[in-house]
């Protein structure tokens, strides 16, 4: 491999390359011009400064007293300071950051007054929608791979009851949209499990759970797919090995098909786990705030719409480029 | 031991081949035979409907007493009674040779990690690869492969062994080292059915040679008979073929 590369690299390029690459760069420059001369004409102001806040921000704590009475004690504590607070009421303690106290020892207190202010990192929108995606495609996945193992088996199963069920859930999922079978899951099994929970005083599911199961059963079935594809790449051979020795179907199937099949499913099973990624996006519908809800919903509080798709759409992209890069490696390895 | 009778069987994908048409034939312990014939005349099929690899349309097939075909049949014990040694080896390319000869004798015999392995590195030993316990089947010749192929088959204390053309995907060279491994396994004793185009290892080793064609069975008898003084035109025109 490494030797291909280092000879591909020494490799004189001819001047038609350099036209190429020249052209490609043009163009991208030429793209990019004409969208800024664009948002220019129609007077878009730039603002990419505005855009960290959506990331991570500064939270301003105010902590206040409960009760009136006398700062009597001030302690240090490395970094924080512990403020003793004695009153006709009682007493209480709090501990605050040094740089951020407002009152000194022998200060009378109102309750309600602000004794310290503190300072603090949170993520914002940007990034709670960003953890949203990754938790959601990362539950997802993991059930949509359970389910579409299964349903994968049962699809080459001999046994009419599994093969017939898994190809009508195979057929099903596939031939319809996600966005209606994300309907589905919230508006009527959802409405339909929840109703029924409450009746008997049951605690509701929430719709991450339901987004989750639509994304879940939706890969499930791509899954199967992939599944069943593997199974069947394995030469009959092996099986009849196997089944020679003695081995029930299940036997074979777990000591003999699947390990092998597993190793050449790895790359496509990625590639559809980049794929659930991007339409997780379709999951802000029920109120789940994924990323892009999240943009959404920063653009309409900041109006910096241009800006924040692109941020949004990179985002994504970083997600799933590093994942096909993942691929990419595991591709090459299942190949040495 | 095996009690084949008046079996039949058709294929009928991609076309209609009547693959075994009446066959009937019965193999004591201990005995060793050679089924001969040219390709397509359903030698193989015999043998894979021995084990069920394929299920025969009609007939009976009795092994030790066992009826077969008899759906009721728990065909994974027969199975286990019966090697079976495959042309192109199939061993399992993700697990060491070692660990393609313990699998079987875990799951099915339920032999502890311990018993499996010393049963096959004796056998290893016999079939002369002890050396190669830990190496996978990809790095091993095609001779060394079948004879791994045969320890694995062993390695379950079958009563019988079936040998489907096992030297036919070997390099020459190779095939010699196969049929001494054969060749010993018949002195001791085991029954053995073996499909094959080695006329020398038909005339030396098999009790009984059987000569197929047309999924038929044309003739059965000695290795002398049937190299020497062969009864039917179509046996003596295949011989004249095979052995010019």
């Amino acid at each position: 491999m490494s030797t291909q590369q280092v000879s591909l690299r020494s490799k004189p390029r001819s001047r038609s390359y350099y036209i190429g690459a020249a052209a490609f760069l043009v163009l991208g420059f030429c793209l990019a011009s004409a969208l800024y001369i664009a948002t220019v004409q129609v007077d878009y102001v730039w603002r990419w400064n505005r855009v960290p806040q959506y990331f991570f921000y500064k939270d301003r704590e105010e902590v206040r007293a409960d009760i009136p009475g006398e700062i009597k004690g001030l302690s240090a504590e490395g970094e924080h300071r512990r403020i003793l607070l004695k009153g006709p009421e009682g007493e209480n303690e709090f501990v605050v950051p040094a740089h951020g106290l407002r009152v000194a020892k022998g200060d009378l207190i109102s309750a309600g007054d602000v004794l310290a202010v503190q300072e603090r990192w949170k993520p914002g929108l940007l990034m709670q929608g960003l953890w949203l995606t990754i938790k959601v495609s990362i539950i997802a996945t993991v059930f949509g791979v359970l389910i579409g193992l299964f349903a994968g088996i049962a699809r080459v199963s001999a046994n009419p009851f599994f093969r017939w069920a898994a190809v009508t859930y195979v057929e099903i999922i596939r031939g319809s949209p996600l966005l209606v079978q994300i309907f589905i899951w919230y508006f009527v099994l959802g409405t339909l499990i929840n109703s029924i929970l409450s009746k008997y005083g049951i605690e509701q599911i929430s719709p991450l759970w339901y987004g989750v199961a639509s994304m879940a059963t939706f890969a499930g079935a791509y899954v199967a797919e992939i599944v069943r594809a593997g199974i069947q790449s394995i030469h009959r051979g092996q099986n009849e090995a196997a089944r020679s020795l003695g081995m029930s179907y299940a036997q074979a199937m777990v000591h003999v098909i699947l390990p092998q099949a597993i190793r050449r499913i790895l790359p496509p099973l990625a590639g559809e786990f980049i794929s659930l990624i991007k339409d997780s996006s379709l999951l802000g519908i029920i109120a789940i705030r994924e990323l892009t809800k999240a943009t959404r919903e920063v653009v309409t509080t900041s109006l910096q719409a241009f800006e924040l798709w692109f941020v949004c759409a990179l985002l994504y992209l970083v997600l799933t480029f590093t994942l096909s890069m993942c691929v990419k490696y595991l591709e090459r390895r299942m190949v040495a | 031991m095996i009690d084949v009778r008046n079996v039949y069987k058709t294929f009928w994908l991609p076309q209609e081949v009547k693959a075994l048409v009446d066959v009937s034939v019965a193999i004591a312990a201990g005995e060793v035979v050679v089924v001969i014939g040219p390709s397509g005349s359903g030698k193989s099929t015999l043998l894979r409907c021995l084990n069920r690899l394929e299920t025969a349309d009609d007939g009976h097939i009795f092994i030790e007493g066992i009826d077969v075909l008899d759906p009721r049949t728990d065909i994974n014990k027969v199975r286990a009674e019966v090697g079976m040694v495959f042309q192109s080896f199939n061993l399992f390319p993700h697990k060491t040779v070692l660990d393609n000869i313990t699998l079987a004798q875990r799951v099915v015999r339920k032999r502890s990690r311990g018993d499996a392995r010393q049963r096959a590195e004796k056998l290893l030993k016999k079939v002369g690869i002890q050396e190669k316990a830990k190496a996978y089947p990809d790095q091993l010749s095609g001779g060394q492969q079948q004879r791994v192929a045969i320890a694995r088959a062993l390695a379950m204390d079958p009563k019988v062994m079936l040998f489907d053309e096992p030297t036919s995907a070997l390099d020459p060279e190779m095939i010699g080292e196969v049929l001494e491994v054969m060749k010993n396994l018949a002195a001791e004793g085991m029954t053995m059915v073996v499909v094959t185009h080695e006329m020398g290892f038909a005339r030396e080793v098999a009790d009984r040679v059987v000569f197929m064609d047309g999924g038929a069975i044309v003739e059965i008898g000695t290795p002398e008979h049937f190299f020497t003084s062969p009864a039917h035109e179509r046996t003596k025109l295949f011989l004249s073929q095979i052995l010019k």
